[in-house]
């Protein structure tokens, strides 16, 4: 049962720097400069089930990349943890795009790289967060999908049982491949790349699409394929404006239970759940 | 220009996240405990960081001594002691690698590289280490069989080890100068036992101790080599392995002084502001970077000869002198920035300045070194 | 455009609706009352056994109108149903907004349904307005909450976005109020459905403890901690609330804690949606251990303490008399009240 697998990853900046991004409020520029990048760490946890799949099935890993050329590096990384073949997808033309964009533009991509039988994603970027190029990328592929899995297990050919984080809850999901699953860290633990997957990455195939190399409508990439766009940015001060909560010690605590519950915190209203 | 490959810059950071999540966080716990962690052999075996420069075929990462030193620095950065235990152990896997028959090396190697099992170098004894040639243990050729006689101290690994490098006087030759030669000992070999244990001041998660043998039998294939190449062995174990090694595990114990201190002096609040805007603090973190500087360029310098196959003994002893005196004066110059935290043992400063202290005799102490320097130099 | 209108999905839990869906009903009036918006305010509940008692707090709530999608396939939350049956309803009816909470099934609905639709998807907004022209503007955290920009959708529609449970937190109370309910039948709709993933089961977690740096909540406590007594019930309100602890220095010191909960710069970095600091004062390298908490909510006698600078709920009071009147209340079984 051999599988075709398809982990596409972002190259995000090292979470541990953010405190020397600098923002122009003005020219609504974000600068990187001098922030290291790697790869989005949940990325690693997608790509770590798909080497598990692969050494348990057989098959081919391949990992797909949409970003600036630097982003070369986090590809050779994902290589070097033992993918056996890379692409990224980089062009001018591509820029700007917001999820919709993306992830027609990453489609178009693992449909320019053959037929998979298995795309997989992390939940969502350390740096934008929206977690929504899982969902788009599988809706441009036409294929089912399932996002925030934490365990999974392939039942036969055709055929996954998943099981999804939830608010409070596990959900247990039957899905149908060719499918695209969004894991999350708690599914595995990535392993180490060690000194010999280095030596081996550079010897692996790494491709660079552009835009002429893929069958695209030009009018669904970059920002001319993008519904959003950003406005005026700002920085938010470190400081909250805090709200005091005052009387006799019964008062607080009544009025801190009330905002408890309204963060979504509310241990006695766990009533009990249904099975089946 | 000097600069790391693409592949040396993610060898680096990939064995650098690795020290990070499994050895940063107990380094200071097993250096507390006196205990050596070799039961992470194993891990870093498959790392690549045991057997960086074995070739594949013996089940080692096929590299180079420029990536030795990248490893080494990074595991020292975080724990020293872990460092100088893989260092040792590539004494022993380095000399049978580089004198070693074929059957020698298929047979000892891949466990080796893989960090299945450990291994060690009993050269020192009670007469000197500098002056390993005024050894007193011996090898008598009787009945077919070598017997090994003699007491080993200061060695690494002593009790952890399961392949044992030992050096032994085999006879005398026509000018009356001893001849050396090296065996290879298997643990459990009858007659070979690790004695008394030392307490170090430093490196503590390393283990040092006595090593005897006792009318220990050898098969003639255990011996390394031809008898008499001892000297040969030894010193080109000792300068290139060894010493080269410490070179890089003495500037991986400066960088964390480097970065204790700036972290440190960029926290700590003083008179209202923080440290780092005390003129006298901005000169104790420059030389701490002159320092580590200095030693990474003399240490990257001599492993890149060593891999183009060029002579570099002296290249390392520079190396190792600049790494090991630099720390020692980066880790006084943090601690005396630190105040009272710096002798406070939850901060690994301390460590560090113990750890390069116990670090100063492996691979030749400071004057040994001057000593190599000199004789080079002087050659005009 | 023709577009119009703003629609809140709302979602249905195990114990009735999920509060943000009512903190989005509030937040859609107060969006149409601004932008004089014409259209009414429309709720839109999928799921099974929708009875009045939906509705009714729907309306309550602020909904003007509601449709009430009721189906035995509804009853679990399945990406592709869902968005199918919202595409279809959508299509037909042409919201301007479709707003929906950030929880797990909103989050992977609401870019279902945008990338059905072709349309813009705003996430995780911590705030929303109607500017000049009558667009959305959603207000986004990125960089891990570094930096906020606005996120605009002008030429597209419908507008979506999401919202985590918690951000907006008001709820209002409307009452007496027209509000006309319709059932939207789907099965034409199911009957397309390829059923290519299908729920089979849920079940609901018992909280239990978990490590501090996955902790969603994590309860910590400091130099204000008095005794082991008063520390062992920091740990069961832990506990009740199903978070992690954490503390710094002085209770480590005592014995009461270990090395691995503390948190600040030589200990642990912590992002938990909630935090509650008890008896911490805020010191510089614990702050930079716990500043990009969620809501933070802190508790200390001395007013002047650093960490009020940081917290979004500031109680000045004695750790010791809240613990316990706190770990009481709730556990207390309520029953879910709007106001």
């Amino acid at each position: 049962m051999a599988l075709n697998i398809a982990v596409c990853i972002k190259s995000v900046p090292d979470p541990k720097w953010y405190e020397k991004i600098t923002i122009d409020i003005k020219t609504k520029t974000i600068t990187r400069k001098g922030i290291p990048s790697i790869i989005n760490p949940v990325d690693k946890n997608a790509l770590e089930a798909a080497l598990q799949l692969k050494e348990q099935y057989g098959g081919k890993v391949t990992v797909l990349c949409m970003a600036p050329p630097g982003a070369k590096n986090e590809l050779y990384e994902a290589m070097a943890m033992g993918a056996d073949e890379a692409a990224l997808l980089s062009d001018l033309a591509f820029a700007g795009a917001d999820t919709l964009a993306t992830s027609y533009t990453l489609a178009q991509g693992l449909n320019k790289l053959g037929k998979f039988d298995l795309v997989l994603t992390g939940t969502e970027s350390a740096d934008g967060a929206t977690a929504q190029v899982p969902a788009q990328l599988a809706e441009w592929l036409k294929i089912p999908h399932l996002w925030n899995v934490k365990e999974f297990v392939l039942v036969t050919e055709q055929e996954i049982h998943a099981k999804v984080k939830m608010d409070d809850a596990v959900g247990e999901y039957v899905i149908q491949l060719p499918a695209l699953l969004a894991v999350s860290r708690e599914v595995n633990k990535p392993r180490y790349t060690t000194a010999m997957g280095v030596m081996k990455a550079r010897k692996k195939t790494l491709t660079i699409l552009s835009k002429n190399d893929l069958e695209l409508n030009e009018s669904l990439i970059g920002q001319v394929g993008s519904p959003t766009w950003s406005g005026d940015i700002s920085i938010p001060s470190l400081a909250r404006k805090g709200q005091e909560l005052k009387g006799t010690p019964e008062e607080i605590v009544t009025q801190l239970i009330t905002k408890l519950r309204a963060a979504g915190i509310n241990p006695a209203k766990r009533r009990e759940g249904d099975d089946k | 220009m000097f600069t790391f490959t693409e592949e040396q810059e993610m060898l680096r950071k990939v064995i650098r996240e690795f020290v990070e999540a499994e050895v940063a966080p107990k380094a200071q716990e097993w250096d507390e405990a006196n205990h050596c962690p070799v039961e992470l052999f194993p891990m870093l075996g498959e790392m690549g960081i045991v057997g960086t420069f074995v070739p594949e075929e013996y089940g080692g990462a096929g590299l180079g001594f420029m990536e030795r030193s990248i490893c080494l620095e990074e595991l020292a950065r975080h724990s020293a002691g872990l460092a100088i235990t893989v260092m040792a152990h590539q004494l022993c896997m380095g000399g049978i690698l580089n004198f070693g028959s074929e059957e020698q090396k298929k047979k000892y190697l891949p466990d080796l590289a893989t960090g299945k099992k450990v291994g060690s170098l009993s050269l020192t004894e009670a007469t000197g280490g500098s002056n390993f040639m005024g050894q007193k243990s011996t090898g008598e050729y009787k009945d077919w069989q070598w017997v090994i006689n003699g007491r080993k101290c200061f060695i690494t690994n002593s009790h952890l080890a399961d392949v044992d490098l030992w050096t032994v006087i085999t006879g005398q030759n026509e000018k009356g100068k001893p001849i050396m030669t090296a065996f290879i000992i298997d643990k459990d070999t009858p007659g070979h036992t690790a004695g008394r244990t030392e307490h170090k001041l430093g490196l503590c998660s390393s283990n040092t101790g006595d090593v005897s043998c006792v009318n220990v039998k050898l098969s003639p294939q255990q011996m390394l080599s031809q008898e008499g190449d001892g000297p040969k062995i030894a010193l080109s174990t000792i300068q290139e392995v060894g010493r080269a090694g410490m070179s890089a595990i003495c500037l991986g114990i400066l960088r964390g002084c480097l970065e204790e201190s700036v972290k440190f002096s960029n926290e700590r609040i003083i008179y209202g502001k923080p440290l780092n805007k005390l003129m006298n603090i901005q000169f104790a973190i420059a030389e701490n970077k002159l320092d580590y500087e200095s030693a990474k360029l003399l240490t990257y310098r001599a492993a890149s000869m060593k891999d183009k196959g060029l002579p570099c003994a002296c290249e390392f002893a520079l190396a190792k002198y600049a790494g090991n005196e630099g720390a020692i004066r980066a880790a006084k110059r943090t601690i005396d920035m630190m105040g009272g935290y710096g002798v406070i043992n939850e901060y690994p400063i301390g460590r560090f300045l113990r750890d390069t202290l116990a670090g100063s005799t492996a691979g030749g102490t400071s004057d040994i070194l001057k000593v190599v320097i000199a004789a080079e130099t002087l050659k005009g | 455009m023709k577009h119009q209108g703003i629609w809140v999905v709302a979602e249905q839990t195990v114990s009735g609706i999920s509060r943000v869906s009512f903190e989005l009903l509030a937040k859609a009036r107060e969006l149409k009352e601004r932008g004089r918006v014409q259209a009414p305010v429309t709720a839109v509940l999928l799921g099974e056994k929708l009875d009045d008692y939906y509705s009714a707090k729907l309306k309550e709530a602020g909904a003007e109108a509601i449709i009430l999608i009721d189906h035995p396939a509804l009853r679990y939350f399945q990406n592709e149903t869902y968005a199918t049956v919202l595409k279809a309803l959508a299509e037909q009816r042409q919201p301007s907004i479709i707003l929906m909470g950030a929880t797990a099934a909103g989050s992977d609905l609401a870019p279902t349904l945008g990338a059905k639709l072709r349309t813009g998807v705003s996430a995780h907004c911590v705030d929303m307005r109607l500017n000049e022209e009558g667009h959305l503007v959603a207000v986004v955290p990125a960089f891990g909450g570094k930096v906020l920009g606005d996120i605009l959708c002008t030429n597209f529609r419908p507008q979506i976005a999401t919202v985590r449970p918690g951000i907006l937190g008001k709820v209002i109370c409307y009452m007496n109020q027209e509000c006309p309910i319709e059932q939207f039948d789907i099965t034409e709709i199911l009957a397309q459905d390829q059923g290519r993933v299908k729920a089979i089961g849920i079940t609901y977690e018992e909280m239990k403890g978990v490590p501090l740096e996955e902790a969603e909540l994590v309860v910590a406590g400091g130099f204000g901690i008095e005794s082991k007594e008063i520390w062992q019930q920091l740990e069961t309100l832990a506990a009740v609330l199903g978070g992690a602890v954490g503390c710094t220095r002085p209770p480590l010191d005592e014995g009461w804690a270990k090395e691995c909960q503390m948190i600040g710069t030589s200990g642990k970095s912590v992002r938990p949606k909630v935090y509650i600091g008890m008896g911490i004062s805020g010191a510089t390298h614990h702050i930079c251990g716990m500043k990009d908490a969620g809501l933070v909510i802190s508790i200390n006698k001395d007013e002047k303490s650093p960490i009020f600078d940081v917290s979004d709920i500031r109680i000045t009071a004695d750790a010791a008399a809240i613990l316990p009147l706190l770990i009481e209340g709730l556990q207390k079984n309520e029953d879910d009240v709007i106001c």
